[in-house]
Order: C-alpha cells, then sequence, then structure tokens
C-alpha cells in the first residue's frame, strides 16, 4: 500500500511578494502575467473580492485598486528562488520526492506512520522557514494525494490545511468525493467533463464508481487508470527525474507593437538565444527551427496577418548562431511590412539527446574540429551569462537591452529580494 | 592568498508551468564560496565539517554565518538605531526566519508597514522593540496589538572598497 503527499504551496506568487513586503500584509494582491496582462495569481484577500483568475488587468483595475487591491508584475527571480528553498526543504522530510511544478511537489511517505502528522510537521517547517503557507493533500495514489490536497485547500473538511483521504471510511470518502466535480480530478480535462456527464458522470464519486474497462473502450487508457487510482490503487509512480522536454518554445508578447524587420530580427533572435540555453542545459539538440510572428487578433480594427515556418537544420545542433542562422531566414520568409505585430516566438523540436548524436559519415573534414570549437563557445557564453547575468554577453544581433521598443513592460516589479546584492530588502534602525 | 571559486551553470530542477513562462535560472543553492587556506593556525580536534573534501581544511565564511541556507535571507541596514549593538548604516544582516524569537534577541520585524530591526524585549507579559541608541525611545507593543517578528539576526557583514 503505497502513501502519497501532494503539497502546493497557497497562492504561491502573491505569497511570495507579501513575505517581504510589509506594506502589502492584509491587503488583496494579485500578480500580473508578463507585459501586465492578466491576472495570473491573487492572495487570499483577493479572491474573497471575486477576482478571477486570468482576467485581463485592465478589466478589473479601477475597482481593484479602489478597493485597495495592489498589483505586481511576476517576478521570477524571487519566486525560483523561493520555490527552491520550499522544495529542498520537502525534499529533506521525505524519502522520495517528484517536483511538479514551481509550486506543488509529490512525495513519498510509503511506510512511514501517522502521515497525517508529518503533513501537519510539513506545514509547520515550511511556514517557518520561508513565511510560505502550504497545503498538504494525502492519498494512497497520486491522483488520491491531488484530490485531497484539493480538499484541504478549499477547506471543505477542516480547516487544517492537511487531508488524508487514504485515512477516512468508505462512508466519508463518499460523502466528500460526491461533492467535488469530476473535472476536478487530476487527469481529467475539461474537454472529458462535457462527455463523462453524457454518461451520467459529473462527480469525483461518479467516476470512482464507474468501470474501468468500460471506460478504457469508451475514452482512453488513461482514464482507466484515473478510476483505478480513485479506487487507491496506484499506478503513477513518483517521477523523480523529470524526461527532457521534447519541444522547447520561446516567445513573449511585446511591450509595444512592432512594425520594423529589424526589431523583430532582434525579438526573435533573444528568444533562439534562451531556447538554445534550455536545450543545452537538458542536454538536447534540435532538428527543426519554427519561427513566428503574429498581430493582435483582438482587434478587429487593424490589419490582421500571422505567418509561422518551421526550418530543418542540416545536422542537430544547439549552436545558438547555428539556429540564429535558421531562424533569421525562417523569418524573412514569414516578414511583411505593413502590419502591427504584438507577439513573436521561437520553438525548437525533433529533439534527440546531445551525448547520443553521431555525425554523419560523410561529413566534411575539419567539421568535427569546427563543432568542438563552437560547443567551448556555446559553454563559455553559457558561464559569464551564468555569472554576471542573463544577456551579458550574446549574439549581437539580439540588440542590447536598453534600445528594445518590444520589451516587456513591467509596470511594478518587486525587488529581487533573494537574488541581486543592490536588491535586497532594506530594514529601517530608526 | 583567497581563492574565489564559483559555481557555474548549477540548475538544479526545471520547473514546470506554462510553456510560455519564461525560462527560470535557479540559483545555486549553495552560493560562491570565499576559501581562505588555513596556514600555521592550529585547530583543536572536533568534528570534521562534512563539506571538507580537499587535502587541505578551508574556512567557508557560508558556514560561519549561514546556518541554515534555506531559512536565511540578507537585509541591508538603514539608519543608526542600532550602533549600541554594532549594527550600523550599511551593515547586511544575515537573518534566519527559522529561529524561534526569543526575549533579548535582535529581530527584524514587520511594524506598521515596515520592516524594523530591533532588540526584542518579552518579560512578564511586556513585549516591546528596544532600539540600542539612547536617541530612540523603546516601541511598547499595547495589548491587543499583533507584533510579526520576521526573522532573528545571527550575524552581519561589510566588504570595504579597495
Amino acid at each position: 500500500m503505497s502513501t502519497f503527499a501532494l503539497v502546493d504551496v497557497n497562492n504561491f506568487y502573491a505569497s511570495c511578494e507579501k513575505v517581504f513586503d510589509p506594506a502589502l500584509a492584509s491587503k488583496p494582491v494579485v500578480v500580473l502575467s508578463n507585459n501586465d496582462g492578466c491576472v495570473v495569481a491573487r492572495s487570499a484577500e483577493a479572491k474573497a473580492m471575486g477576482v478571477p483568475m486570468g482576467v485581463p488587468w485592465f478589466k478589473i483595475r479601477a475597482t481593484f485598486e479602489r478597493a485597495g487591491g495592489v498589483a505586481m508584475s511576476s517576478n521570477y527571480a524571487l519566486y525560483a528562488d523561493m520555490s527552491n528553498r520550499v522544495m529542498t526543504l520537502l525534499g529533506n522530510m521525505a524519502p522520495g520526492q517528484e517536483i511538479y511544478s514551481i509550486d506543488e511537489s509529490f512525495l513519498d511517505l510509503t511506510g512511514l506512520p501517522n502521515p497525517v502528522a508529518i503533513g501537519r510537521k510539513i506545514r509547520h517547517e515550511v511556514l517557518r522557514h520561508t513565511g510560505l503557507v502550504v497545503c498538504v493533500g494525502i492519498g494512497p495514489s497520486k491522483t488520491l494525494a491531488k484530490l485531497a490536497n484539493h480538499v484541504a485547500k478549499k477547506a471543505v473538511h477542516d480547516r487544517s490545511g492537511v487531508c488524508d483521504l487514504g485515512a477516512m471510511t468508505q462512508a466519508d470518502l463518499e460523502g466528500l468525493l460526491r461533492h467535488i466535480d469530476v473535472g476536478e480530478v487530476w487527469g481529467v480535462g475539461r474537454r472529458h467533463t462535457e462527455s463523462l456527464a453524457r454518461y451520467g458522470i459529473r462527480t469525483a464519486w461518479d467516476l470512482r464508481q464507474a468501470d474501468p474497462e468500460t471506460l478504457r473502450r469508451r475514452f482512453s487508457v488513461v482514464m482507466e487508470r484515473t478510476v483505478r487510482e480513485l479506487r487507491g490503487t496506484s499506478c503513477l509512480q513518483l517521477e523523480e527525474v523529470v524526461p527532457a522536454k521534447q519541444q522547447i518554445i520561446s516567445s513573449r508578447s511585446f511591450g509595444a507593437p512592432v512594425r520594423r524587420m529589424g526589431d523583430l530580427q532582434e525579438a526573435v533572435s533573444l528568444y533562439v538565444s534562451r531556447a538554445a540555453v534550455k536545450l543545452r542545459r537538458q542536454a538536447s539538440l534540435a532538428t527543426v527551427v519554427q519561427v513566428f510572428i503574429m498581430t493582435n487578433r483582438f482587434k478587429s480594427e487593424v490589419p490582421q496577418y500571422s505567418g509561422a515556418l518551421a526550418v530543418p537544420l542540416t545536422e542537430p545542433t544547439d549552436d545558438t548562431l547555428r539556429l540564429l542562422r535558421a531562424a533569421r531566414y525562417g523569418l524573412q520568409r514569414i516578414y511583411r511590412p505593413g502590419f502591427e505585430y504584438v507577439k513573436a516566438g521561437v520553438s525548437v523540436f525533433g529533439l534527440v539527446s546531445s551525448t547520443g548524436w553521431q555525425p554523419g559519415l560523410f561529413e566534411a573534414p575539419g567539421r568535427a574540429v569546427e563543432r568542438g570549437r563552437r560547443i567551448a563557445l556555446m559553454a563559455a557564453m553559457d558561464q559569464v551569462n551564468a555569472k554576471w547575468g542573463r544577456g551579458t554577453l550574446g549574439p549581437g544581433v539580439v540588440g542590447l537591452q536598453e534600445s528594445r521598443v518590444w520589451s516587456m513592460k513591467r509596470g511594478k516589479m518587486s525587488l529581487r529580494y533573494t537574488t541581486q546584492w543592490d536588491e535586497l530588502p532594506l530594514v529601517l534602525a530608526k | 592568498m583567497t581563492v574565489l571559486s564559483l559555481p557555474v551553470g548549477q540548475c538544479a530542477t526545471r520547473l514546470g508551468g506554462p510553456e510560455d513562462s519564461p525560462g527560470v535560472l535557479l540559483p545555486a543553492l549553495d552560493p560562491p564560496t570565499c576559501f581562505i587556506p588555513l596556514g600555521a593556525v592550529k585547530v583543536s580536534a572536533g568534528f570534521p565539517s562534512p563539506a571538507a573534501d580537499y587535502e587541505e581544511d578551508r574556512l567557508d565564511i557560508n558556514d560561519y554565518l549561514v546556518r541554515s541556507p534555506i531559512s536565511t535571507f540578507f537585509f541591508p541596514v538603514q539608519g543608526d538605531s542600532m550602533e549600541g549593538a554594532e549594527i550600523f548604516d550599511g551593515d547586511i544582516l544575515v537573518v534566519d526566519k527559522a529561529v524561534a524569537p526569543r526575549h533579548g534577541h535582535i529581530v527584524v520585524a514587520f511594524v506598521n508597514g515596515e520592516r524594523l530591526v530591533k532588540r526584542l524585549h518579552n518579560r512578564h507579559g511586556q513585549v516591546a522593540l528596544i532600539a540600542e541608541n539612547p536617541a530612540y525611545p523603546p516601541l511598547v507593543i499595547q495589548d491587543g496589538a499583533e507584533l510579526v517578528v520576521w526573522g532573528v539576526v545571527v550575524g552581519k557583514f561589510k566588504r570595504f572598497a579597495v
């Protein structure tokens, strides 16, 4: 019998902001996506005000600020550091850990006595070390642990922030799962909720009681597995080693609309650089680079155009300069003058492992030497950027930080309180 | 002789989240280390440091100042109210959030929307934040008022321009 826990931080981004800024203490806080576009996180107070997730900022701004609410631009350097602290602590508290996202982690508690007490200890320790509040869901399968976490967060059962579905009687479990929408179950997408409803499956309990064989025929083996997991049979193990991504996308919306080819080229080059860094970090080589540009679909009064082109490479590579050449070629092919572009991006796919890749038998002599030099150059560039900050050294076409007209809007960015010497939080001796 | 060794390219975890989220470079949990070789210094035999993997024992300022990297944060000081405790304007405080605050500790506290550094007084049911400079009166926490002690100051450091 397995025991899993799913630990996640309550309102993670908004909570990070509150940990360091005393002025935000009891205020409603929202964190906005890149370019201050949409709400991506809400403090408890903002949720209580009824601010919906994902709502465009301009729609709620007036009411929210009148009510004393504060909006912050997303500060990923801070969130990443706080996430690291939490994840390290959690990893030290359990025999097995799978980091599921920036603010969620599965833990394997199999064989440990009194998982609820461990859950309470986890909550206490994370709060003590970081000032962040977590909820802990516990169950005999990952799917039940995730569902238990949902129960703990919504405080339907009690307000302790810890919920163990494995310790419940059948009757209690039924009472609980009957009130949970089937869409809340891990792995059941919004797409499936409608089709499940056609078979009379509307709650988590309905799904648990459904026949797994029938669901496999009507849906998929994934749905069958979900049913078995809901019944307490663990089918999904912890993934302690995250598989390498099969595609890397780097794209952003621009702070201001862009018309000129030169500006697009700068932006695309920057995205290529970032994708290449990610490639090298996961030891992959790309065989295809795709570049895309688009106008604002939501402004029907301006002329619309979007273009995309995938450019195959002669050999798989993680070399920024080679990827750049391909992406710029692609951009030249799809660029049309006379449009206001609001977003561009680059994705690399057809990824192969850089350790297992063999060069072609008939490649030109000297090619291997050149490749070796390039690998050394890229490694040096990555090291310089790791030491002195992203964007210190890069291809000339990426342009200089200050001159970018298309750079992101970040209206109210908090300081990088934990990762920059010149942005540490001041404390007053007064 | 001082050796500065910088861990490079340590990105321990790949974070999930939306594909569109920016590439997050995770700061290494073990920060840059400053090694000072021990010359002819006599060291009494104690526990060997588990981090010592070298021929020659070296001292690490992080080991000395930071007990728990997960719960340690740095705060620069502005002002002179703690000079009696040898905390000066411009010093960087090492603050451990996981230490339970007790009477007599120097603490970082959130009071009325500000971050303050004071000495915590907690005796006979009376709670106050005390400055270490006669020019500043103590801040007595009234009954019913809440005091949020953010963390305990466990050290400080400063670098001189040379």
